[in-house]
């Protein structure tokens, strides 16, 4: 009884684990307690059948544990397997889906095109078709080019890398050059297209780019190039390659071919019988 | 003696029976398993110490179990379970550790 009192004497008694711990006194105080309860002299109790079935239920405790954690290696295994399994049917699923997409766009093309050539007014239809779809980036278009290469520092310095901004820059120099039309690592932009950058990614369309950085501008290459060389854009790469090591390379392209945009939206228009 | 032969059959017992254990009691597992180690070791101890006393072992080992299963148990109905749980091993853990470092001092003298 006089040692419960000196232990609950203390104000921060119930706080007192960390002072135990310093002073090496972390062993249950019921052991001595105990000790202190019985006459001195006398041997403790020996061990009894209470000690055997509390050791025992530690020994059950500890097996079954370690059996749980075993069959449920097995069960997440499998759950990911088939996670894993589901992503890659959706992904064919997807494939499949956009391939017969591709085909019947370049049916409706064909047919479109036969329906058109039959008048003279089809004729000009068409025409004007064209070169709107070409003004949309709604058609793939092929042609001679001025091809483009920018790149990180390869050194791998902050201050040397392509930001988001550096490739708007120079995708507007290339249009006010006279670009018909501009991919970005194969990538269609359209007029609305953004390139932005999210973490340490560029985002075109919001789909994220690997450097380096490959710009197709679609036009005459000699007047491309000089309109380059003259603009701001031009000025600017020369003086990060200059001052920060970026790799910028102008070169000139015979023959280049760029996709259609994808997935061109309709702001305003909408299919009869929808709002 | 009586307690090694208790640990050892409680073993077999659990390789040859392989219970299962129900979904809701899953959680609570590991806590209840630290907790009973932090009791063995506290025997073992006092056992050295010469201050045994198996009231106390068999009522600090029971506690241990449940209130600790109750603390993680109260944590899960509050949305702080895993926290608990962590608070509980963390406590448990540094007792574990200081019973083992005097178990280590009374038989190797280091």
């Amino acid at each position: 009884m006089r040692m419960s009192e000196e232990r609950w004497g203390r104000p921060d008694a119930s706080m007192s684990l960390l002072a135990d711990l310093f002073a090496g006194r972390v062993a249950d105080p019921g052991y001595a307690e105990a000790a202190a309860r019985r006459e001195p002299g006398a041997s403790p109790r020996p061990g009894r059948a209470g000690v055997f079935l509390a050791l025992l239920v530690v020994g059950l405790l500890l097996v079954v544990a370690g059996a749980q954690v075993r069959r449920s290696e097995p069960a997440l295994q499998r759950q990911r397997e088939r996670l894993i399994d589901d992503i890659r049917a959706r992904t064919a699923e997807t494939d499949g889906l956009q391939r017969r997409l591709d085909g019947l766009r370049g049916q409706t093309e064909r047919l479109r095109a036969a329906a058109l050539a039959r008048s003279d007014e089809g004729r000009r239809v068409r025409d004007a078709l064209n070169r709107a779809g070409a003004a949309a980036a709604a058609q793939a278009v092929d042609g001679s080019a001025l091809q483009v290469t920018i790149d990180d520092d390869p050194g791998g310095s902050v201050a040397g890398r392509i930001y988001d901004q550096d490739l708007q820059l120079l995708v507007n120099g290339l249009w006010a050059a006279g670009a018909r039309a501009i991919g970005v690592n194969g990538q269609r932009l359209t007029a609305t297209t953004a390139i932005r950058t999210a973490g340490a990614a560029i985002l075109v369309d919001y789909r994220p780019l690997t450097p380096p950085y490959v710009v197709t501008a679609l036009g005459d290459p000699g007047s491309l190039g000089s309109g380059l060389t003259g603009s701001a854009a031009g000025d600017r790469f020369r003086m990060l390659h200059d001052r920060y090591h970026t790799r910028f390379d102008v070169h000139q392209e015979g023959e280049a071919r760029l996709p259609a945009a994808e997935a061109l939206r309709l702001r305003y228009a909408s299919p009869l019988g929808e709002p | 003696m009586i307690a090694l032969i208790g640990l050892v059959a409680g073993v077999v017992l659990g390789f040859v029976l392989e219970p299962t254990v129900p979904l809701w009691l899953q959680p609570y597992l590991p806590i209840a398993i630290v907790a009973a180690l932090d009791a063995m070791f506290g025997g073992v101890r006092a056992k050295l110490d010469g201050i045994f006393d198996d009231k106390v072992f068999v009522v600090s080992f029971l506690s241990n179990a449940v209130i600790s299963a109750m603390i993680v148990f109260l944590g899960d109905q509050l949305g702080v379970g895993s926290q608990l749980s962590t608070g509980v091993v963390v406590v448990l853990g540094i007792r574990i550790f200081s019973n083992a470092a005097a178990i280590r001092r009374k038989l190797l003298g280091a």
